[in-house]
């Protein structure tokens, strides 16, 4: 049985127009002229137990009200949602004891406490089972390799301990799902490494299932074998990441330098995406040029000195997706 | 289908944690004993010296002699050790700067939470009283009243509290609709100075004013249990006293329970 549960979910914001200065202040006392935004629009997606899900789409596309929605702290304006069989905003105690939630933008640490006095009040708060307790506490501090800040106040914490110890918050209770919205924002490589083995751990032993949100796709690539793309409030696809890969990576890109400089460069099956001084980014279509035959005109008209050939990331397909929207696939999410 | 799940039941604990963490962040900062101490002791020597010299240039009240005077003063001041903190402070800050979300996201009651806080602050600084009343009995010698007067002021005393927290904590709820109220938190502070009988008894206002003066809340947190200590209030006025207290613990609880509806409502539906 699914685990989360979302048809034709819907919120639309309601906000009072105001005109700017002083005059529309006052203005907008007496008058309700309301705007209606709509951030969430017919979105429908489930979650089977123990998935990890990357859940994407540019800024303002409506991922963290789907996951404020998911959290109980905002209402739907219409729509079915139910998570762990509970719907969250009408049972938000009950549904906070299911999950965990990491913010990359805010800390649920206690700011003037030390970390472990932190896990102490959260035990307390989520009626945690001393054994449970210990052994995550255990666990934790060794994956994230907590022990070392573990009596440090949470406001004299560096960025990356802070949100190591964000995550064992957030896990303490063993929830069964968690929701990570943009939880390496500002990291170093080191303490995103750190943050991505934890979170596959998470969902491999325990079976956590995890709503992962992001704008560094390299977590994703990491993580998700399944992505759900939103874009102006809509789910614009849903399936595997290879799908998206085949689908959408079909250009490569050869990097060519040359050997000396060149007034013009034109290659003909190709477009030239960047130039900085000798070094040339062509960029091709898999499916109506090939390889071979491009490096052989390229080393044909110029003489060079070296040759690169990239295949897409998951960044480029997605910034393609939002630019051009999805096409392709349309209309069939699995 | 949604009722499957079992509804969790009420725990106390998280509550007790809430204020025990409450206790211990006072302890880490804000807090200097000595400090404390040494100004209750300069402020209940000054006290004492400001109503000996004005009674002694004016006809005292019938109602409250030179000793009644300092004894209701210092009184009022070891009062004020717990009566005077902004104790839900903390809900005006989160509502702020947003953190007041991850308080939702917790298996708790929010609005319970903040009391829990707010009032393991107040008695880590209860703990004050205890020196600071011995040293009111050494220096200003008060007075001690009957047991029975000592209960029902400590029963005031609980009352008073709790219609300066809803009051307090309905000024703090403003932060719900971002409305800039420290200038009306001043004003309250003032009123609650003057016309709250912290620092001049009411019994000594004009008769006029004293008729508005002891139907407003501001009477109920300092004055009533004060004038109950001094036995200006009689025993056969008690009932009244605690009964009007009572009513406007319930009344502005009341209404702090609505604000906070309609506030959390605010966020909920349009998320903050």
């Amino acid at each position: 049985m699914a685990i989360i549960e979302a048809v034709d979910l819907r919120k639309v914001f309601r906000s009072v127009v105001r005109e700017p200065g002083l005059g529309g202040a006052v203005k907008a006392l007496f008058s309700r002229q309301v705007e209606e935004t709509v951030a969430v629009d017919a979105v429908t997606f489930t979650l089977e137990p123990g998935e990890l899900v990357g859940y994407l789409g540019p800024n303002g596309a409506g991922k963290s009200t789907t996951i404020k929605m998911l959290t109980g702290i905002l209402v739907p304006t219409s729509g079915l949602l139910r998570v762990a069989g509970l719907v969250p905003s009408s049972r938000r105690q009950d549904n906070a004891q299911n999950i965990g939630v990491v913010f990359g933008q805010r800390s649920q640490l206690y700011w003037d406490l030390p970390l472990r006095e932190s896990f102490a009040l959260l035990r307390a708060i989520y009626d945690i089972p001393a054994d449970r307790y210990r052994t995550n506490m255990k666990a934790f501090a060794e994956l994230l390799d907590l022990e070392r800040f573990l009596d440090t106040p949470v406001r004299q914490l560096s960025l990356g301990e802070r949100m190591r110890g964000d995550f064992a918050a957030a896990m303490l209770h063993d929830p069964r799902i968690v929701y990570l919205d943009e939880p390496t924002i500002g990291l170093d490589v080191i303490a995103k490494e750190a943050i991505r083995t934890f979170v596959g751990e998470i969902n491999r032993e325990r079976g956590t299932t995890v709503i992962l949100t992001t704008h560094d796709l390299a977590d994703v690539e990491r993580l998700a074998r399944r992505v759900i793309l939103i874009d102006k409030g809509a789910v614009i696809y849903d399936g595997p990441l290879e799908r998206l890969r085949e689908e959408y990576g079909t250009h490569r890109t050869l990097v060519v330098t040359l050997a000396r400089p060149y007034e013009a460069v034109e290659v003909a099956g190709a477009t030239v995406e960047s130039r900085e001084g000798n070094v040339v980014r062509l960029r091709f279509e898999r499916r109506q040029t090939s390889a071979e035959a491009l490096i052989r005109q390229v080393m044909n008209d110029f003489e060079i000195s070296d040759l690169q050939i990239i295949e897409p990331d998951i960044d480029g397909i997605v910034r393609r997706i939002y630019v051009e929207g999805y096409a392709d696939g349309a209309g069939t999410p699995s | 289908m949604t009722g499957a799940v079992p509804r969790r039941r009420f725990r106390l604990a998280p509550y007790i944690a809430l204020a025990s963490r409450a206790m211990a962040r006072e302890a880490t900062y804000r807090f200097d004993v000595f400090g404390s101490v040494a100004s209750v002791l300069v402020r209940l020597y000054l006290l004492k010296m400001v109503w000996t010299a004005l009674y002694a240039h004016n006809v005292s009240p019938s109602e409250l002699p030179l000793h009644a005077i300092i004894t209701y003063s210092a009184v009022a001041l070891l009062m004020g050790l717990v009566m005077d903190i902004d104790q839900t402070r903390a809900l005006h800050d989160r509502l702020h700067d947003g953190s007041i979300v991850t308080d939702f996201l917790k298996p708790i009651s929010v609005p319970l939470g903040f009391f829990a806080d707010g009032t393991g602050e107040v008695l880590f600084h209860a703990a004050l009283i205890v020196p600071s009343l011995i040293l009111a009995l050494l220096f200003v010698h008060i007075d001690v009243p009957s047991a029975a007067t000592v209960v029902v002021f400590a029963l005031s005393f609980i009352l008073g509290y709790l219609v300066g927290f809803w009051i307090n904590f309905i000024l703090n709820c403003s932060a719900f609709w971002t409305l800039e109220v420290s200038g009306v938190q001043l004003i309250v502070t003032w009123l609650t100075d003057l016309l709250g009988g912290e620092i001049i008894p009411l019994v000594i206002f004009p008769v006029v004013l004293q008729k508005i003066v002891f139907v407003l809340p501001f009477a109920a947190m300092f004055s009533t249990p004060l004038l109950i200590y001094v036995g200006v209030i009689p025993p056969a006025g008690w009932p009244a006293a605690l009964g009007v207290q009572l009513a406007w613990a319930l009344g502005l609880g009341g209404l702090a329970t609505l604000l906070w509806r309609a506030g959390a409502r605010r966020i909920v539906v349009q998320g903050g």
